[in-house]
Protein backbone atom coordinates (compact mmCIF):
# COMPACT_ATOMS: atom_id res chain seq x y z
CA UNK A 1 0.00 0.00 0.00
CA UNK A 2 2.82 2.35 0.82
CA UNK A 3 3.70 2.76 -2.82
CA UNK A 4 0.81 5.09 -3.37
CA UNK A 5 1.15 7.07 -0.20
CA UNK A 6 0.76 10.65 -1.06
CA UNK A 7 3.69 12.88 -0.42
CA UNK A 8 3.39 16.52 0.48
CA UNK A 9 3.80 18.52 -2.68
CA UNK A 10 5.33 21.94 -2.82
CA UNK A 11 4.40 24.40 -5.47
CA UNK A 12 6.45 27.33 -6.55
CA UNK A 13 4.68 30.66 -6.10
CA UNK A 14 6.38 31.90 -9.26
CA UNK A 15 5.15 29.07 -11.38
CA UNK A 16 2.42 31.00 -13.12
CA UNK A 17 4.89 33.54 -14.43
CA UNK A 18 7.07 30.79 -15.77
CA UNK A 19 4.30 28.96 -17.53
CA UNK A 20 3.23 32.07 -19.34
CA UNK A 21 6.75 32.61 -20.59
CA UNK A 22 7.24 29.00 -21.57
CA UNK A 23 3.88 28.79 -23.31
CA UNK A 24 4.82 31.75 -25.49
CA UNK A 25 8.23 30.41 -26.41
CA UNK A 26 6.83 26.96 -27.12
CA UNK A 27 4.32 28.46 -29.51
CA UNK A 28 6.92 30.44 -31.41
CA UNK A 29 9.34 27.58 -31.59
CA UNK A 30 7.05 24.97 -33.03
CA UNK A 31 5.45 26.37 -36.13
CA UNK A 32 5.54 23.08 -37.95
CA UNK A 33 3.65 21.45 -35.13
CA UNK A 34 1.14 24.26 -35.09
CA UNK A 35 0.41 23.75 -38.77
CA UNK A 36 -0.02 20.04 -38.22
CA UNK A 37 -2.39 20.65 -35.37
CA UNK A 38 -4.21 23.74 -36.49
CA UNK A 39 -7.59 22.10 -36.30
CA UNK A 40 -7.11 21.06 -32.73
CA UNK A 41 -5.23 23.79 -30.97
CA UNK A 42 -6.41 26.99 -32.59
CA UNK A 43 -8.68 27.79 -29.66
CA UNK A 44 -5.75 28.00 -27.28
CA UNK A 45 -4.28 30.97 -29.07
CA UNK A 46 -7.11 33.10 -27.73
CA UNK A 47 -6.41 35.03 -24.61
CA UNK A 48 -8.48 34.02 -21.65
CA UNK A 49 -8.88 35.59 -18.25
CA UNK A 50 -6.10 34.56 -15.92
CA UNK A 51 -6.90 32.04 -13.25
CA UNK A 52 -6.08 32.56 -9.60
CA UNK A 53 -3.46 30.51 -7.82
CA UNK A 54 -6.16 29.36 -5.44
CA UNK A 55 -8.26 27.98 -8.26
CA UNK A 56 -5.29 26.34 -9.93
CA UNK A 57 -4.19 24.69 -6.70
CA UNK A 58 -7.72 23.44 -6.05
CA UNK A 59 -7.91 22.01 -9.55
CA UNK A 60 -4.49 20.39 -9.22
CA UNK A 61 -5.58 18.72 -6.00
CA UNK A 62 -8.61 17.41 -7.86
CA UNK A 63 -6.49 16.03 -10.72
CA UNK A 64 -4.20 14.38 -8.22
CA UNK A 65 -7.04 12.50 -6.52
CA UNK A 66 -6.96 10.13 -9.46
CA UNK A 67 -3.59 10.76 -11.11
CA UNK A 68 -1.57 10.55 -7.88
CA UNK A 69 -0.33 13.32 -5.64
CA UNK A 70 2.82 13.76 -7.69
CA UNK A 71 0.91 12.97 -10.88
CA UNK A 72 2.93 9.76 -11.11
CA UNK A 73 -0.20 7.87 -12.17
CA UNK A 74 -2.39 5.55 -10.14
CA UNK A 75 -4.04 2.18 -10.42
CA UNK A 76 -7.71 2.93 -9.89
CA UNK A 77 -10.33 0.77 -11.51
CA UNK A 78 -8.58 1.80 -14.70
CA UNK A 79 -4.88 2.48 -15.06
CA UNK A 80 -4.80 6.25 -14.62
CA UNK A 81 -1.90 7.74 -16.52
CA UNK A 82 1.14 9.55 -15.25
CA UNK A 83 0.97 13.25 -16.08
CA UNK A 84 4.24 14.23 -14.41
CA UNK A 85 6.78 15.57 -16.87
CA UNK A 86 4.28 15.37 -19.71
CA UNK A 87 4.66 17.70 -22.68
CA UNK A 88 2.40 20.71 -22.20
CA UNK A 89 1.30 20.77 -25.81
CA UNK A 90 0.30 17.12 -25.66
CA UNK A 91 -1.62 17.56 -22.42
CA UNK A 92 -3.53 20.53 -23.77
CA UNK A 93 -4.36 18.69 -26.94
CA UNK A 94 -5.62 15.64 -25.06
CA UNK A 95 -7.87 17.69 -22.81
CA UNK A 96 -9.29 19.32 -25.92
CA UNK A 97 -9.61 15.88 -27.53
CA UNK A 98 -11.82 14.68 -24.69
CA UNK A 99 -14.06 17.72 -25.03
CA UNK A 100 -14.30 17.34 -28.81
CA UNK A 101 -14.92 13.59 -28.62
CA UNK A 102 -11.80 12.91 -30.60
CA UNK A 103 -10.78 10.83 -27.66
CA UNK A 104 -13.61 8.97 -25.97
CA UNK A 105 -13.60 8.90 -22.18
CA UNK A 106 -16.70 9.97 -20.31
CA UNK A 107 -14.90 10.77 -17.08
CA UNK A 108 -12.29 12.93 -18.77
CA UNK A 109 -14.92 14.58 -20.94
CA UNK A 110 -16.57 15.82 -17.78
CA UNK A 111 -13.27 16.89 -16.32
CA UNK A 112 -12.16 18.65 -19.47
CA UNK A 113 -15.26 20.52 -20.50
CA UNK A 114 -15.28 22.84 -17.48
CA UNK A 115 -11.63 23.88 -17.87
CA UNK A 116 -10.84 27.30 -19.29
CA UNK A 117 -7.88 27.59 -21.67
CA UNK A 118 -5.99 29.52 -19.00
CA UNK A 119 -6.64 26.77 -16.47
CA UNK A 120 -5.50 24.10 -18.91
CA UNK A 121 -2.30 26.02 -19.55
CA UNK A 122 -1.68 26.38 -15.84
CA UNK A 123 -2.27 22.69 -15.15
CA UNK A 124 -0.11 21.57 -18.05
CA UNK A 125 2.73 23.81 -16.92
CA UNK A 126 2.52 22.45 -13.39
CA UNK A 127 2.60 18.82 -14.43
CA UNK A 128 5.50 19.49 -16.78
CA UNK A 129 7.69 20.40 -13.81
CA UNK A 130 6.92 17.35 -11.68
CA UNK A 131 9.42 14.53 -11.73
CA UNK A 132 8.47 11.69 -9.37
CA UNK A 133 9.86 8.20 -9.75
CA UNK A 134 7.84 5.83 -11.94
CA UNK A 135 4.90 4.39 -10.02
CA UNK A 136 5.51 0.72 -10.65
CA UNK A 137 6.96 -1.28 -13.42
CA UNK A 138 5.95 -4.00 -15.80
CA UNK A 139 7.64 -7.41 -16.11
CA UNK A 140 11.39 -6.84 -15.90
CA UNK A 141 12.20 -9.71 -18.18
CA UNK A 142 10.58 -7.82 -21.05
CA UNK A 143 12.65 -4.66 -20.62
CA UNK A 144 15.56 -5.59 -22.88
CA UNK A 145 13.26 -6.54 -25.75
CA UNK A 146 11.24 -3.40 -25.22
CA UNK A 147 14.33 -1.24 -25.21
CA UNK A 148 15.35 -2.63 -28.57
CA UNK A 149 11.93 -2.01 -30.09
CA UNK A 150 11.90 1.51 -28.68
CA UNK A 151 15.35 2.36 -30.00
CA UNK A 152 15.33 0.50 -33.31
CA UNK A 153 11.72 -0.23 -34.20
CA UNK A 154 10.87 -3.43 -36.06
CA UNK A 155 11.82 -2.83 -39.69
CA UNK A 156 10.31 -6.10 -40.88
CA UNK A 157 7.08 -5.34 -39.06
CA UNK A 158 6.71 -1.80 -40.37
CA UNK A 159 7.19 -0.34 -36.94
CA UNK A 160 9.46 2.70 -36.84
CA UNK A 161 11.67 3.38 -33.87
CA UNK A 162 9.59 4.92 -31.09
CA UNK A 163 12.60 7.06 -30.23
CA UNK A 164 12.42 8.89 -33.54
CA UNK A 165 9.38 10.87 -32.36
CA UNK A 166 9.29 10.33 -28.60
CA UNK A 167 13.01 10.95 -28.18
CA UNK A 168 15.84 8.68 -27.07
CA UNK A 169 14.84 9.15 -23.42
CA UNK A 170 11.11 8.95 -24.19
CA UNK A 171 10.62 12.46 -22.85
CA UNK A 172 8.48 13.44 -25.86
CA UNK A 173 8.50 16.75 -27.68
CA UNK A 174 5.63 19.18 -28.24
CA UNK A 175 2.71 17.19 -29.59
CA UNK A 176 4.55 13.91 -29.03
CA UNK A 177 3.93 12.68 -25.52
CA UNK A 178 6.46 11.74 -22.90
CA UNK A 179 6.29 8.00 -22.35
CA UNK A 180 9.04 7.66 -19.72
CA UNK A 181 7.60 6.33 -16.47
CA UNK A 182 4.16 5.80 -17.92
CA UNK A 183 2.15 2.99 -16.31
CA UNK A 184 2.73 -0.41 -17.89
CA UNK A 185 -0.93 -1.36 -18.11
CA UNK A 186 -1.88 2.10 -19.37
CA UNK A 187 0.53 1.88 -22.30
CA UNK A 188 -0.61 -1.65 -23.07
CA UNK A 189 -4.24 -0.54 -22.99
CA UNK A 190 -3.65 2.49 -25.25
CA UNK A 191 -1.62 0.66 -27.87
CA UNK A 192 -4.05 -2.23 -27.91
CA UNK A 193 -7.13 -0.04 -28.30
CA UNK A 194 -5.68 2.86 -30.24
CA UNK A 195 -8.20 2.99 -33.06
CA UNK A 196 -11.12 2.55 -30.66
CA UNK A 197 -10.10 5.43 -28.39
CA UNK A 198 -8.24 7.97 -30.47
CA UNK A 199 -9.23 9.95 -33.54
CA UNK A 200 -12.89 9.16 -32.91
CA UNK A 201 -14.40 12.34 -34.35
CA UNK A 202 -14.36 12.11 -38.16
CA UNK A 203 -15.13 15.83 -38.39
CA UNK A 204 -11.96 16.62 -36.47
CA UNK A 205 -9.11 14.40 -37.61
CA UNK A 206 -6.05 14.80 -35.45
CA UNK A 207 -2.45 13.72 -35.14
CA UNK A 208 -3.40 10.53 -33.31
CA UNK A 209 -3.60 9.12 -36.84
CA UNK A 210 0.20 9.06 -36.84
CA UNK A 211 0.24 6.30 -34.25
CA UNK A 212 -2.62 4.30 -35.72
CA UNK A 213 -0.66 2.08 -38.14
CA UNK A 214 2.15 1.67 -35.63
CA UNK A 215 -0.17 0.51 -32.89
CA UNK A 216 -1.87 -1.75 -35.40
CA UNK A 217 1.38 -3.37 -36.53
CA UNK A 218 2.74 -4.07 -33.06
CA UNK A 219 1.96 -7.54 -31.77
CA UNK A 220 0.65 -8.09 -28.26
CA UNK A 221 4.02 -9.33 -26.94
CA UNK A 222 5.80 -6.39 -28.60
CA UNK A 223 3.38 -3.95 -26.98
CA UNK A 224 4.01 -5.48 -23.58
CA UNK A 225 7.75 -5.37 -24.08
CA UNK A 226 7.89 -1.72 -25.02
CA UNK A 227 5.41 -0.84 -22.26
CA UNK A 228 7.58 -2.65 -19.71
CA UNK A 229 10.67 -0.79 -20.87
CA UNK A 230 8.93 2.60 -20.65
CA UNK A 231 7.48 1.90 -17.23
CA UNK A 232 10.95 1.94 -15.65
CA UNK A 233 12.33 4.99 -17.43
CA UNK A 234 12.89 7.96 -15.17
CA UNK B 1 -39.69 -17.11 10.42
CA UNK B 2 -42.53 -16.05 8.15
CA UNK B 3 -44.11 -14.01 10.89
CA UNK B 4 -40.81 -12.22 11.42
CA UNK B 5 -40.58 -11.55 7.70
CA UNK B 6 -44.10 -10.21 7.70
CA UNK B 7 -43.03 -7.49 10.10
CA UNK B 8 -40.92 -5.99 7.37
CA UNK B 9 -42.26 -4.83 4.08
CA UNK B 10 -40.90 -3.51 0.82
CA UNK B 11 -37.38 -2.33 0.25
CA UNK B 12 -36.82 -1.58 3.90
CA UNK B 13 -36.52 -5.22 4.89
CA UNK B 14 -33.85 -6.35 7.21
CA UNK B 15 -35.44 -9.77 7.07
CA UNK B 16 -32.72 -11.16 4.82
CA UNK B 17 -30.61 -11.68 7.87
CA UNK B 18 -33.53 -12.93 9.91
CA UNK B 19 -34.04 -15.79 7.49
CA UNK B 20 -30.76 -17.33 8.52
CA UNK B 21 -31.74 -19.96 11.08
CA UNK B 22 -28.69 -19.58 13.28
CA UNK B 23 -28.84 -15.83 13.48
CA UNK B 24 -32.59 -15.48 13.78
CA UNK B 25 -32.68 -15.75 17.52
CA UNK B 26 -29.52 -13.75 18.00
CA UNK B 27 -30.82 -10.85 15.99
CA UNK B 28 -33.23 -10.10 18.80
CA UNK B 29 -30.33 -9.27 21.11
CA UNK B 30 -28.01 -7.68 18.65
CA UNK B 31 -26.69 -5.12 21.13
CA UNK B 32 -25.43 -7.67 23.60
CA UNK B 33 -23.88 -9.64 20.81
CA UNK B 34 -21.38 -6.95 19.95
CA UNK B 35 -20.19 -6.89 23.53
CA UNK B 36 -19.86 -10.65 23.37
CA UNK B 37 -17.79 -10.40 20.18
CA UNK B 38 -15.27 -8.27 22.00
CA UNK B 39 -15.20 -10.49 25.05
CA UNK B 40 -14.48 -13.57 22.99
CA UNK B 41 -11.38 -12.05 21.56
CA UNK B 42 -10.01 -10.89 24.87
CA UNK B 43 -10.24 -14.49 26.03
CA UNK B 44 -7.76 -15.59 23.38
CA UNK B 45 -4.43 -14.15 24.52
CA UNK B 46 -2.41 -16.65 22.50
CA UNK B 47 -4.08 -15.53 19.33
CA UNK B 48 -3.52 -11.93 20.28
CA UNK B 49 0.18 -12.57 20.78
CA UNK B 50 0.35 -14.29 17.43
CA UNK B 51 -1.30 -11.28 15.86
CA UNK B 52 1.19 -8.80 17.22
CA UNK B 53 3.45 -9.41 14.27
CA UNK B 54 0.76 -9.55 11.65
CA UNK B 55 1.90 -6.34 10.04
CA UNK B 56 5.38 -7.71 9.46
CA UNK B 57 5.47 -11.41 8.72
CA UNK B 58 2.22 -11.94 6.92
CA UNK B 59 3.25 -15.10 5.14
CA UNK B 60 4.98 -16.68 8.11
CA UNK B 61 2.21 -18.80 9.51
CA UNK B 62 0.26 -19.85 6.47
CA UNK B 63 -2.00 -22.78 7.19
CA UNK B 64 -3.42 -21.55 10.43
CA UNK B 65 -6.47 -20.24 8.69
CA UNK B 66 -7.59 -23.54 7.25
CA UNK B 67 -10.51 -25.83 7.87
CA UNK B 68 -13.01 -25.50 10.63
CA UNK B 69 -11.34 -22.51 12.21
CA UNK B 70 -12.13 -20.48 9.14
CA UNK B 71 -15.77 -21.55 9.15
CA UNK B 72 -16.07 -20.67 12.81
CA UNK B 73 -14.54 -17.27 12.23
CA UNK B 74 -16.75 -16.60 9.22
CA UNK B 75 -19.76 -17.44 11.33
CA UNK B 76 -18.49 -14.98 13.92
CA UNK B 77 -18.10 -12.21 11.32
CA UNK B 78 -21.60 -12.86 10.09
CA UNK B 79 -23.04 -12.38 13.55
CA UNK B 80 -22.69 -8.68 12.90
CA UNK B 81 -22.18 -8.35 9.14
CA UNK B 82 -25.16 -10.52 8.21
CA UNK B 83 -25.47 -14.19 7.27
CA UNK B 84 -24.45 -13.50 3.69
CA UNK B 85 -22.19 -10.61 4.70
CA UNK B 86 -24.68 -8.29 3.05
CA UNK B 87 -24.30 -5.82 5.91
CA UNK B 88 -26.62 -5.14 8.79
CA UNK B 89 -28.21 -2.20 10.50
CA UNK B 90 -27.18 -2.72 14.07
CA UNK B 91 -26.77 0.11 16.52
CA UNK B 92 -24.19 1.24 13.99
CA UNK B 93 -24.56 0.59 10.28
CA UNK B 94 -22.39 -2.52 9.86
CA UNK B 95 -20.91 -2.65 6.39
CA UNK B 96 -21.49 -5.17 3.67
CA UNK B 97 -18.42 -7.35 3.17
CA UNK B 98 -19.87 -9.52 0.40
CA UNK B 99 -18.02 -9.14 -2.88
CA UNK B 100 -15.47 -6.86 -1.29
CA UNK B 101 -11.97 -6.66 -2.75
CA UNK B 102 -9.67 -8.93 -0.69
CA UNK B 103 -6.81 -6.45 -0.78
CA UNK B 104 -9.05 -3.73 0.62
CA UNK B 105 -10.44 -5.99 3.35
CA UNK B 106 -6.98 -7.08 4.42
CA UNK B 107 -5.77 -3.50 4.48
CA UNK B 108 -8.73 -2.38 6.58
CA UNK B 109 -8.19 -5.15 9.11
CA UNK B 110 -4.57 -4.03 9.41
CA UNK B 111 -5.74 -0.42 9.61
CA UNK B 112 -7.81 -1.23 12.69
CA UNK B 113 -4.86 -2.92 14.35
CA UNK B 114 -2.48 -0.09 13.51
CA UNK B 115 -4.97 2.55 14.63
CA UNK B 116 -4.98 4.02 11.17
CA UNK B 117 -8.69 3.46 11.32
CA UNK B 118 -10.29 4.01 14.71
CA UNK B 119 -12.94 1.53 15.73
CA UNK B 120 -12.61 -0.23 19.04
CA UNK B 121 -14.86 -3.15 18.15
CA UNK B 122 -13.00 -3.90 14.95
CA UNK B 123 -9.64 -3.36 16.61
CA UNK B 124 -10.48 -6.21 18.94
CA UNK B 125 -11.82 -8.36 16.13
CA UNK B 126 -8.81 -7.84 13.91
CA UNK B 127 -6.24 -8.10 16.62
CA UNK B 128 -6.92 -11.81 17.04
CA UNK B 129 -6.69 -12.76 13.37
CA UNK B 130 -3.64 -14.51 11.93
CA UNK B 131 -2.51 -13.39 8.49
CA UNK B 132 -3.63 -16.70 7.03
CA UNK B 133 -7.04 -16.25 8.61
CA UNK B 134 -7.34 -12.74 7.23
CA UNK B 135 -6.58 -14.07 3.76
CA UNK B 136 -9.06 -16.90 4.12
CA UNK B 137 -11.82 -14.58 5.29
CA UNK B 138 -11.16 -12.04 2.56
CA UNK B 139 -11.30 -14.75 -0.08
CA UNK B 140 -14.54 -16.10 1.32
CA UNK B 141 -16.28 -12.74 1.39
CA UNK B 142 -15.10 -11.98 -2.10
CA UNK B 143 -17.16 -14.83 -3.44
CA UNK B 144 -20.45 -13.93 -1.75
CA UNK B 145 -23.03 -12.09 -3.81
CA UNK B 146 -26.27 -11.47 -1.91
CA UNK B 147 -28.73 -8.82 -3.05
CA UNK B 148 -28.27 -5.38 -1.49
CA UNK B 149 -30.36 -4.84 1.64
CA UNK B 150 -31.77 -1.63 0.20
CA UNK B 151 -33.70 0.95 2.16
CA UNK B 152 -32.27 4.18 0.76
CA UNK B 153 -34.46 6.98 -0.60
CA UNK B 154 -35.00 6.04 -4.22
CA UNK B 155 -35.59 9.59 -5.36
CA UNK B 156 -31.89 10.31 -4.74
CA UNK B 157 -30.59 7.57 -7.01
CA UNK B 158 -30.57 9.55 -10.26
CA UNK B 159 -28.59 12.42 -8.77
CA UNK B 160 -26.25 9.96 -7.11
CA UNK B 161 -25.64 8.12 -10.37
CA UNK B 162 -24.57 11.34 -12.05
CA UNK B 163 -22.13 12.19 -9.27
CA UNK B 164 -20.76 8.66 -9.30
CA UNK B 165 -20.19 8.59 -13.05
CA UNK B 166 -19.21 12.19 -13.76
CA UNK B 167 -18.07 13.63 -10.47
CA UNK B 168 -18.78 17.31 -9.92
CA UNK B 169 -16.12 18.89 -12.12
CA UNK B 170 -17.02 22.47 -11.22
CA UNK B 171 -16.54 21.63 -7.55
CA UNK B 172 -13.36 19.63 -8.16
CA UNK B 173 -14.97 16.39 -7.10
CA UNK B 174 -13.55 13.43 -9.00
CA UNK B 175 -15.80 10.83 -10.59
CA UNK B 176 -16.18 7.91 -8.18
CA UNK B 177 -16.17 5.56 -11.17
CA UNK B 178 -12.57 6.39 -12.07
CA UNK B 179 -11.27 4.42 -9.12
CA UNK B 180 -14.24 2.38 -7.92
CA UNK B 181 -15.21 1.25 -11.43
CA UNK B 182 -18.30 1.90 -13.54
CA UNK B 183 -20.26 -0.68 -11.55
CA UNK B 184 -18.69 0.23 -8.21
CA UNK B 185 -17.07 -3.17 -7.84
CA UNK B 186 -13.72 -1.69 -6.82
CA UNK B 187 -10.30 -2.99 -7.78
CA UNK B 188 -7.44 -4.20 -5.62
CA UNK B 189 -6.90 -1.71 -2.85
CA UNK B 190 -9.98 0.26 -3.89
CA UNK B 191 -13.18 -0.98 -2.28
CA UNK B 192 -16.35 -2.23 -3.83
CA UNK B 193 -19.20 0.15 -3.04
CA UNK B 194 -21.98 -1.69 -4.87
CA UNK B 195 -24.68 -2.69 -2.42
CA UNK B 196 -23.00 -0.97 0.50
CA UNK B 197 -25.37 0.23 3.21
CA UNK B 198 -26.80 3.69 2.69
CA UNK B 199 -26.23 4.86 6.28
CA UNK B 200 -22.73 3.34 6.33
CA UNK B 201 -21.60 5.21 3.22
CA UNK B 202 -23.04 8.44 4.61
CA UNK B 203 -21.28 7.90 7.91
CA UNK B 204 -17.91 7.13 6.33
CA UNK B 205 -17.98 10.03 3.88
CA UNK B 206 -19.18 12.43 6.56
CA UNK B 207 -16.55 11.42 9.10
CA UNK B 208 -13.69 10.49 6.81
CA UNK B 209 -11.18 12.83 8.36
CA UNK B 210 -12.04 11.59 11.84
CA UNK B 211 -12.03 7.85 11.15
CA UNK B 212 -9.45 7.16 8.47
CA UNK B 213 -5.76 7.90 8.28
CA UNK B 214 -5.66 8.45 12.04
CA UNK B 215 -2.11 7.24 12.67
CA UNK B 216 0.20 10.02 11.57
CA UNK B 217 3.17 7.66 11.75
CA UNK B 218 1.53 5.43 9.16
CA UNK B 219 -0.01 7.48 6.36
CA UNK B 220 -2.11 5.33 4.06
CA UNK B 221 -4.20 5.31 0.93
CA UNK B 222 -7.22 6.70 2.75
CA UNK B 223 -5.66 10.11 2.10
CA UNK B 224 -6.79 9.81 -1.49
CA UNK B 225 -10.42 10.07 -0.41
CA UNK B 226 -9.89 12.95 2.03
CA UNK B 227 -10.34 15.84 -0.41
CA UNK B 228 -13.23 14.08 -2.11
CA UNK B 229 -15.10 13.41 1.11
CA UNK B 230 -14.36 16.93 2.31
CA UNK B 231 -15.65 18.54 -0.88
CA UNK B 232 -18.90 16.60 -1.11
CA UNK B 233 -21.91 18.35 0.39
CA UNK B 234 -24.30 16.46 2.63
CA UNK B 235 -26.98 16.21 -0.09
CA UNK B 236 -24.35 14.94 -2.55
CA UNK B 237 -23.17 12.34 -0.04
CA UNK B 238 -26.73 11.15 0.50
CA UNK B 239 -27.34 10.95 -3.25
CA UNK B 240 -24.25 8.93 -4.05
CA UNK B 241 -24.83 6.69 -1.01
CA UNK B 242 -28.37 5.99 -2.22
CA UNK B 243 -27.13 5.16 -5.71
CA UNK B 244 -24.47 2.69 -4.64
CA UNK B 245 -26.73 1.06 -2.06
CA UNK B 246 -28.94 -0.37 -4.79
CA UNK B 247 -26.15 -1.57 -7.09
CA UNK B 248 -25.82 -5.32 -7.39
Amino acid sequence: MDGSIRRASTRSPNRQGRWLASAVSLGLASQAAIVAMMFTTAAYAEDAPAVSKHDVDAKLAYCEVCHGVSAQGFHGYYPIPRLAGQQTEYLKNQLQAFVEHRRTNNIMFNVGHVLSPAMIAALAADFKDLDPKPLSGGPKDLVATGQKIFADGIPDGKVPACASCHGPDAKGNGPFPRLAGQLFDYVVSKLTNWDKERGQNPAKPDESAIMEPIAHNLTGPQIKAVAAYLSYLE
Amino acid sequence: MRSLKALHTGEETMDVSLRHPETMARNVRRGRQIVRCVGLQLALPAAILAAVFTGIGRADDAGRGSGGNVQAKISYCKDCHGPSAQGYRGFFPIPRLAGQQPEYLENQLRAFIEHRRTNNIMFNVAHALSPAMVTALATNFRDLNPAPIGGAPKQLVVAGKKIFEDGVPDANIAACAACHGPEATGSGQIPRLAGQLYPYVIKELTNWGKERGQNSARPDTSAIMSPVAHSLTRPQIEAVAAFVSYLK
